[in-house]
């Protein structure tokens, strides 16, 4: 029984060697002559300013989000549309229902303000304890170190 | 050809009334949200619609059939598992107006009720599905609407730090399982369960893939339940969460959890002819009683012993509840329907004492601002009622007589007894033992510290002194008649096995 | 009539609790003792009427009063037994009881406490009346602690009292030692009881005795029926007072003379006499058993006797001379002679209840005195109390046709005409014992109340005690002379073809036994009861004769020879063999020293506590290394999950 997979067992080995035999090899045989501007991050030619670790501005999130949302609405209405001549009355209250529902959704995010792109009162978002950057969070840990001990 | 299924559809309809009742709520307290914008009118919409679900449910009791073509089983079983939910939700909805945690901090109650119901309209599906995908559908609906929930007063750092596990935790193990449902699929060639057991029961030989598989879909299970291995996100969740969410997660998000693992292992991995009610015989001579088993034993004991040093009530609830999960495992363990029984009758009391202790938490973390033991000092002479019912449902988690939770202890460690799994009893009774001590700990800080504090009487609102009494009068009544309570059970066992 | 029986312990019961709860606050000393003596005295009436009924050809009866204990097959009536056998005991008790009561009016006069020892007596009577008239072993046995419990209140009534004794200081610790000595007693007689239950499945008298006697060719002289009657035994060598648990009843002197009277001559200490007779067919049943208690019974009477030779408080003479007439008459229980065990009972507690009021009259009257070489030619002073003394004294030593010459004459016949143990070597034992009581009985009365008068005129005056207590030292009087006529010696009355009275008032009760032991009906009349019995009587006479000479010699000087040449003889008899020191030195300090040093600071706190504490400790400490498990970083949640997943698939499919 076990002896089947055996196959899966010297497949996962090749493609590991594979992979690691390319590397491997690579990384002996190139020459290494770092640089600073050939360790800098690509930015398209442009100069990196700054951190790439940068928020996110969640509008984006959640205008993909009902993106998604009605994308996979789409698809599920392609099929119904196939079939929906024979099965008659009940397709249509059963898609109405559903479209509805996910109408409503819609209408919830309109309502609520959530597809403004410019929100009127803009909330900085806080939390009970402030988040620091990190290069604040080490220099506290020097400080603390110094007067600490 | 679709006629048949429609006519079989709509058939069905009929049997989902209960989730349709909370389907129709859902949209209506969308609607009304836009309309109303008034929090009052939401929850007593939440309220309404719970009870007409309710309705329909007492309407439909003694339905022994499968709907919507062996997608979903309305039994015996999923009903108790639905009353259970509906009796969580309802108490839950009314907790949550007495919770100054969530009405303290501006925030907007309307999506919190949408969200409950959702999370309720998926564990009754969850508590009856009998398709692969089904599970899946029911429990994301359910996990998506905790995440959102256990992250709802997001200016706390804690919950938003317990949502953010919880989400990526559960992704992990949603993740699993459905990879393990894949195999399934793909071995068996079916997503329904029971056309899953004719495969297995026709090839009857032990197979790793269908043994590395439902062992990944229960892992996803496992999750839900707390058990460990899979239990790390419990103490963060629950001490994070608003405590009306922990006290809904301990106990609706495990019966749901545990309705489907059920469910799930005995309609794929027992031979339904061969069967009796009180031996069910394993199929391909894979030993899920002794996965079970050690799952069980882990899960006691881990959860008892580092509850042992929590300082923080919540988190100190949190692994008791991971402890509780372990005695309930031992029920599966013992496969027989006596086992299954002592489970149900468990989880009932186990309601009871969980919100009870839950909500008297919430009420004095409200007063002394604090969920620290330390802080609990002296408190039985400030609040006398409350205190002593605390001492109630504390005294019910351990299972000492005469409450309820000595009841469902007793049932079920008998029926371990009864099927000769001594060495499981043994461990059980000395978990129970060690938790005496977390759950003494408390008792000892409100009674014996501090006896003279000083600090004068705290004043609680009726309203939540009476929803705590609902709660703990049935502790202590069903500890001396649990009597219907048992043939409830046992008339529930019967689970739908399929044509 | 037998219906009223419940009445008889009733009615003590109501005494007790009345004079408990009100006593204190009735002033009044008389109307106590009334309270007192009436309950007691009606029940001796309804006993008395009970007893005409069955005398006159009444069947015995069961009167059940309620259904006491029933716990699955186990099950237990309160219910009282009229049989003669009980009836003959309760007569004697509730009788004599009310004697003592009347008595003890006069004797407490001015006590601070008058109605605590009022209340204590009825107790004691309803405890007793409990064990004789009960059907079953469990109420008998309520009866038997109760009356423990009683004698323990009433030794250390005056509780702030000293009491010299060995490793005795206060009265409470003299009925601390009553008390403890007669639970190793209490023990045997649980076990006995719970073998009982295991061997017949009752514990109802008729019906254990039913099996008992139907099988008993089965049940003869196996290990069960010698472990049973062994057990029972044991209880009542704790009850009366037999070697090894004898040490107490000395020391229970330290009560007031009533209750030595009524629970240490007349009734409590019958009790282990009252057992064995009851238990009459299971003795039969066990050869060795019965060899036991005549070998006990025998060593008892004798050694008891030789150590009251020499003792100086009128109180101890009276106490080991008790313990050595309960040898009298365990002797005559051993070899089958059970009928002349219960005559000597009565007889027994017709005199020495006499002696001991007696002697509480004297002592009442010489203001609390009680060492004899203090005293001396009291008859003057007391004439009545001599009087009775005397006739007590007589009765005791076995002077012709007195009520104690009629049972222990009998009693050493049997002694050595049975079958079952007797012969002449038991004879002669109890012939040599009955030889010292006679003597140091005289010596007693001598001392006592004739010769020179050795007290001190200026501080002590003595006088005659109150009518309260006359009366009842009449009465008894009369009783030891004519109680004999109850139970005439056959050899007395050669024409008389039949039975003495008492035995075959008392024959149903042991037929069972008789027949088990194959005992013949009659004996008839042979040479060698008259000859014991001549010889009998020239010792007693003999004895009272050389008592009378040496003691009315105002130096005695015989004696006191007799002691200075036979030092350690004296000091062995005087520190009664020193069996209290054995006692302590070879049991009692090292079973202490075992307990302190082994058994608590090591066992108990270093193996006991070291292990419950130990095994929390642990939990905890596996606790505090398991927790760190959750960091909260969910990565390792994550790598914790899958590992467990694996795990689990490896274990299983490489199991």
């Amino acid at each position: 029984m076990l002896i089947d997979y055996s196959v899966v067992l010297v497949y996962l080995i090749v493609g590991v060697l594979f992979v690691a035999a390319g590397i491997v090899t690579a990384a002996l045989i190139r020459p290494s002559r770092p640089n600073p501007r050939k360790n800098s991050t690509y930015e398209s030619g442009e100069e990196p300013i700054g951190s790439p670790w940068i928020q996110f501005n969640n509008r984006f999130y959640i205008i993909a989000l009902a993106f998604i949302i009605f994308d996979v609405e789409l698809v599920m209405l392609f099929p119904w549309a196939t079939a929906f001549k024979e099965i008659g009355w009940f397709a249509f209250w059963g898609m109405i229902v559903f479209a509805f529902i996910l109408a409503l959704g819609l209408a919830y995010d309109w309502a609520k303000g959530l597809l403004d792109w410019e929100k009127p009162n803009p909330q900085i978002p806080s939390l009970d304890e402030l988040v620091i950057t990190r290069e604040q969070y080490l220099d506290e840990l020097k400080k603390k170190e110094q007067t600490g001990n | 050809m679709y006629n048949a299924v429609v006519n079989e559809l709509i058939g069905s309809l009929g049997l989902i009334k209960p989730e349709l009742a909370l389907l129709v709520t859902f949209v209506v307290v969308i609607i009304a949200d836009l309309i109303f914008k008034n929090n009052k009118v939401n929850l007593g919409l939440s309220i309404l619609g719970t009870i007409v679900s309710g309705i329909f449910l007492i309407g439909m009791s003694g339905t022994n059939t499968s709907a919507f073509a062996n997608l979903i089983a309305v039994d015996p079983f999923s009903e108790f598992f639905k009353y259970l939910i509906l009796i969580s939700t309802l108490i839950v909805l009314v907790m949550s107006e007495f919770s100054e945690e969530l009405h303290n901090r501006d925030v907007w109650m309307g999506e919190y009720y949408m969200l409950v119901l959702g999370m309720a309209l998926g564990m009754f599906l969850l508590a009856g599905a009998t398709n692969l995908i089904m599970i899946y559908l029911a429990l994301e609906t359910m996990s998506m609407s905790s995440y959102i929930l256990s992250g709802y007063t997001k200016e706390i750092k804690r919950s938003s730090e317990a949502s953010l596990k919880y989400v990526i935790f559960g992704s992990l193990s949603s993740g699993i399982m459905i990879y393990g449902m894949s195999i399934l699929f793909g071995m068996t060639g079916s997503l329904d369960l029971y056309a899953i057991q004719s495969y297995l029961a026709a090839n009857g030989f032990f197979q790793p893939a269908i043994f590395i598989s439902g062992l990944m879909v229960i892992a996803g299970f496992a999750y839900k339940i707390s058990a460990v291995p899979f239990h790390f996100w419990t103490p963060d969740v629950y001490e994070g969460s608003p405590i009306t969410i922990t006290a809904y997660l301990s106990v609706a998000s495990k019966a749901a959890g545990f309705a489907v693992l059920v469910r799930f292992i005995k309609l794929t991995f027992f031979d339904a002819a061969g069967s009796s009610d009180e031996s069910w015989i394993m199929m391909n001579s894979i030993p899920w009683d002794m996965v079970l088993a050690v799952l069980a034993v882990a899960t006691m004991t881990l959860g008892n012993i580092v509850a042992l040093w929590q300082s923080n009530v919540k988190r100190m609830l949190a692994y008791s509840s991971i402890a509780h999960a372990g005695y309930l495992l031992m029920g599966i363990v013992v496969m027989t329907n006596t086992g299954l029984m002592s489970i149900l009758v468990y989880f009932f009391f186990y309601l009871l004492m969980n919100f009870g202790a839950f909500i008297v938490v919430m009420l004095f973390a409200h007063k002394i601002g604090s969920e620290e033991m330390d802080d609990y000092e002296g408190i039985g002479y400030q609040a006398p009622v409350l205190a002593s019912l605390l001492t109630l449902f504390l005294v019910s988690l351990t299972g000492l007589p005469p409450t309820a939770g000595f009841i469902g202890k007793l049932v079920l460690f008998g029926a371990v007894l009864d099927s000769g799994w001594y060495w499981l009893a043994v461990i059980g009774v000395l978990n129970s033992v060690v938790s005496l001590y977390y759950y003494a700990k408390v008792v000892r800080n409100m009674w014996l510290r501090k006896v003279d504090n000083g600090k004068g009487t705290l004043k609680f609102s009726i309203q939540s002194q009476a929803l705590v009494m609902v709660l703990g009068i049935p502790t202590l009544v069903f500890g001396l008649f649990f009597g219907p309570i048992m043939r409830w059970a046992e008339h529930s066992v019967r689970i739908f096995l399929g044509n | 009539m037998h219906q009223l029986i419940y009445l008889v312990p009733l009615l003590p019961l109501i005494g007790f609790v009345t004079l408990g709860l009100w006593g204190k606050k009735i002033k009044n000393e008389t109307l106590i003792g009334s309270i007192a003596s009436t309950t007691v005295g009606i029940s001796f009436i309804i006993t008395l009427l009970i007893f005409f009924e069955l005398l006159s050809g009444g069947n015995t009866h069961i009167v059940k009063l309620f259904n006491w204990i029933s716990v699955g097959n186990f099950n237990i009536d309160w219910a009282y037994q009229v049989d003669q056998l009980s009836i003959t005991f309760a007569l004697f008790i509730t009788g004599v009881g009310f004697l003592i009561h009347v008595y003890s009016i006069g004797y407490m006069h001015g006590d601070r406490s008058f109605y605590r020892f009022f209340s204590y007596l009825n107790l004691f009577i309803f405890m007793m009346l409990n064990l004789v008239l009960a059907d079953n072993y469990l109420l008998t046995f309520l009866g038997w602690e109760g009356v423990g419990l009683a004698s323990y209140l009433l030794i250390g009534f005056w509780y702030d009292s000293k009491f010299p004794g060995v490793r005795i200081t206060w009265t409470g610790d003299a009925g601390m030692k009553a008390f403890v000595v007669n639970r190793i007693g209490d023990f045997g007689f649980l076990v006995g009881m719970f073998l009982i239950l295991i061997t017949f499945n009752t514990l109802n008298y008729n019906e254990v005795f039913d099996i008992a006697s139907s099988n008993y060719i089965s049940y003869a002289n196996t290990g069960i029926i010698t472990a049973i009657t062994l057990m029972i035994f044991l209880g009542c060598t704790g009850k009366s007072a037999q070697l090894p648990l004898a040490v107490w009843l000395p020391d229970a002197m330290a009560g007031p003379t009533s209750v030595s009277a009524l629970i240490h001559a007349a009734t409590m200490v019958t009790a282990g006499i009252f057992l064995v007779a009851r238990n009459s067919v299971l003795f039969s049943l066990s050869e060795t058993t019965m060899s036991v208690v005549v070998v006990v019974g025998a060593l008892t009477a004798i050694i008891a006797a030789s150590i009251g030779l020499v003792q100086n408080d009128i109180k101890k003479v009276l106490a080991y001379s008790t313990v050595s007439q309960l040898g009298f008459m365990f002797v005559a229980l051993g070899v089958g002679a059970y009928y002349i065990a219960i005559f000597h009972v009565i007889t027994h507690a017709f005199f020495k209840g006499l002696l001991f009021l007696g002697s509480g009259s004297v002592i009442h009257g010489m203001h609390g005195e009680q060492d004899i070489k203090r005293m001396g030619g009291l008859k003057k002073y007391m004439p009545v109390t001599a009087k009775t003394f005397l006739i007590g004294t007589m009765a005791i030593a076995g002077i012709p046709f007195f009520s104690g010459f009629m049972s222990k004459d009998e009693i050493l016949w049997y002694a050595w005409s049975s079958h079952h143990g007797g012969g002449w070597l038991v004879w002669l034992v109890l012939a040599v014992a009955a030889m010292f009581t006679a003597f140091y009985m005289f010596r007693l009365y001598y001392l006592t109340f004739e010769g020179k008068e050795r007290f001190d005129h200026h501080h002590v005056h003595p006088h005659e005690s109150p009518k309260t207590v006359t009366f009842a030292l009449i009465t008894l009087a009369v009783l030891s002379t004519i109680g004999g006529l109850m139970n005439i010696p056959p050899a007395l009355t050669p024409w008389l073809h039949s039975d003495p009275l008492l035995k075959s008032w008392l024959k149903p009760i042991f037929a069972n036994a008789n027949m088990v032991m194959g005992e013949h009906a009659h004996h008839g009349v042979e040479i060698m009861m008259y000859v014991l019995m001549a010889l009998a009587t020239v010792v007693a006479f003999g004895m009272w004769a050389l008592a009378k000479k040496w003691y009315s010699d105002a130096a005695w000087s015989t004696p006191r020879k007799l002691a200075k040449n036979y030092q350690p003889v004296y000091k062995l008899l005087l520190n009664k063999y020193w069996l209290d020191e054995l006692y302590y030195a070879s049991i009692i300090d090292p079973i202490q020293k075992l307990s302190t040093s082994f058994l608590w600071k090591f066992t108990d706190i270093g193996i006991i506590d070291g292990i419950v504490n130990g095994s929390a400790k642990s939990v905890e400490l596996l606790g505090n290394r398991i927790r760190l498990i959750q960091n909260g970083i969910v990565q390792n949640y994550a790598i914790v999950m899958i590992a467990g997943i694996v795990g689990v698939i490896a274990w299983i499919m490489f199991l």
